[in-house]
Parts: structure tokens; sequence; C-alpha cells
């Protein structure tokens, strides 16, 4: 028992500690976007690339460093910054003991601002100024990892028989 | 599984790649695979678990990946016009516009080659699956139907704690 045990927190640790190395390459990238430039045009051209399939990357709506803007705009760099902050709190509410999905209806608390708030720029009834929507994303985004590493867990301890607790 | 995969991951790459649409970002993606996901639960008796809805977010966000990078071939022109406008503001709100990007608003777009589609495909595959994965988990979550009791589908229970000393 002691044995599937460690396996199981030893399989959970090194799930959550690959996706925290990832979520940090992916923000670091975000950044080093427009610190590279210096660099060369070609080499913050690859950066800006990587993040096109998945963000507009309109200036007028991302955050600048250096003067030049960051590879996604403040929505999508409030999600990923959330993601690694749900990564951090996941570590203290949930541990590597177990995996447990949210509950549904915190899911939709979070999803509702940010939804109608995305609905609203896109209709044209208001235009959300980069750092509330920075704020938004980040507040979703941090509710992801319950889900992203629950499923990973799952999957990586499907095959373990955890025996039954003794009475 | 697979009809509910390319169901959920055409309508993602095409959302994605449709010039202005795509201006939802990974929206799509996560989307698409939610839909795989609630078609793949709803003609199921099983419960739907995380790591279910995972695999076939995952796949799903492939089959996206490619989509997309056909649908970003087809839209080529009108995507690079759309990005030549961004572009265009940028150089309107920065003092030290890079002159090269000013040489590269104004050349005409070449061919796209198919080392460049394929190291595209590559990439957006990665992240798409990933993506795909992250919606799908959020697809079983709502969608996939809960055992008898209301808990959601498929946790892990803790593990034993030690044996009491007697």
């Amino acid at each position: 028992m002691s044995g599937t045990r460690t396996t199981a927190r030893r399989r959970l640790t090194r799930l959550y500690a690959l996706t925290l190395a990832g979520t940090l390459v992916w923000l670091g990238a975000i950044i080093l976007a427009p610190v590279l430039r210096d660099a060369g045009p070609g080499v913050s051209a690859v950066f800006y690339a990587c993040f096109a399939p998945v963000c507009h990357q309109d200036p007028d709506r991302s955050f600048a460093l250096l003067g030049r803007p960051l590879a996604v705009c403040a929505r999508c760099f409030g999600i990923y910054a959330g993601f690694l902050g749900g990564m951090i709190l996941y570590s203290f509410r949930r541990g590597f003991e177990t995996v447990r999905l949210p509950r549904t209806r915190n899911f939709v608390c979070l999803s509702i601002p940010i939804g109608l708030d995305a609905a609203a720029n896109v209709l044209g009834l208001w235009n959300t100024p980069n750092l509330p929507r920075f704020f938004l994303g980040f507040a979703w985004g941090a509710i992801l990892p319950f889900y992203f590493l629950t499923a990973l867990g799952e999957l990586s301890l499907g095959g373990l028989a955890i025996p039954a607790a003794k009475k | 599984m697979w009809v509910p995969v390319l169901v959920g991951g055409t309508a993602a790459g095409v959302l994605s790649g449709i010039p202005w649409v795509n201006c939802l970002c990974c929206l799509w993606i996560l989307g698409g695979s939610a839909l795989a996901v609630q078609i793949y639960a709803k003609d199921r008796s099983a419960p739907t678990s995380p790591g279910d809805g995972a695999v076939i977010g995952a796949f799903a966000g492939v089959v996206a990946a490619a989509v997309n990078t056909m649908m970003n071939v087809v839209f080529q022109s009108a995507n690079l016009a759309f990005l030549r406008r961004v572009i265009e503001r940028l150089s309107a709100n920065m003092d030290n516009f890079p002159p090269e990007w000013q040489d590269w608003i104004n050349r005409e777009p070449g061919p796209i080659s198919i080392a460049q589609l394929v190291i595209s495909l590559a990439f957006s595959a990665a992240v798409f699956a990933a993506l795909g994965a992250l919606g799908g988990v959020l697809g079983a979550a709502l969608f996939g139907k809960r055992p008898a009791g209301g808990h959601p589908p498929g946790p892990v229970p803790p593990l034993p704690g030690p044996p009491e000393s007697s």
C-alpha cells in the first residue's frame, strides 16, 4: 500500500512539475518576444509567429515591454498568468495525494465576467481597457489548472490499483 | 470517438481560421473540443471521465490544427491584409518602428512553402492539442454524465492513510 501511495504521489508530482515548467516556458516566450527585438528581428518574429495561431496580437490590446507589444493580448496574457497562479494555488489546495474536479458552479461564476466582457467588446457595446481585461483573464485562467491536472492525474493513476482503506 | 473528434476539430479549425472571427483566439479550440466531448457523451450511458475528455479534446485539437492550417492557406491574402492593418496601427503608436517591418508591409506576399506549412502545422498541432485537452476536460466536467449521487465522474479516491496504531 505504501508503495502504491508513493508511486501515485511521485507521478502526480512529476505531472505537476512538467506542467509548471511548460507554463513558465510559455509565459517566458510571451515576455521574451519584445525583449529579443534587439537580438535581431528574425528571432523576435519567430516568437511572435508562435503565438499567432492562438491570439489576434492586436498591439492596441496588448501590454507593452520596452516599447513593444507582448506576444499576446492583455486578455490572453491574463489567462496564461492566471494559469500560473492557479498552478501555485493548486499545490496548496489539492496537494499531490488525490485529484478531483472543482465544482461546476465555481467555473461558471468565473466564466461569466470574462464571457460577458468579451461579448460586449465584440458587439461594440464598450471597449474594456487592457488592465481589466488582464484581471478578468487572470481570474478565469486560475481555475483551469484544476481541470487540466485532474485529467492528467486521472490518466496517469488509472493503472494503479489503489487499495481500500483499512477499517 | 472519431466522429465527435472530427466534428469538433473541424468546427474549431474553421472558426479559428476565418479572418476577424478568429479574434476570439483560443476560445474556438476550447469550444470545439468541448463540443467533441458533448457529442461523444450524448450517446453513452457511462459517464465521461476527465481523462477521456482530455484525450478526445487533444485529438480534436490536432484536427483543428490541420483544418486551421488549410484555412490559413485559403485566407492568406485576407489574413495578410488584416495583419498589415495591425502593423500599420502599431507603427503609428511606436516611436522606433523597425524599418524592416515597414519593408514587410510594403512587399507582396509569396506562396507558402511546403516547409513553412509543415512547421506551422507541427507547432499548431502541439499547441492546439494542449488547448484541446483542456477544452475536453471542461467538456467532460460540463457535459459528462454524472453517476448516481451527483458527483462528477472519475475522481480518483484519496490515497489511504497510514494504518492506525493499536
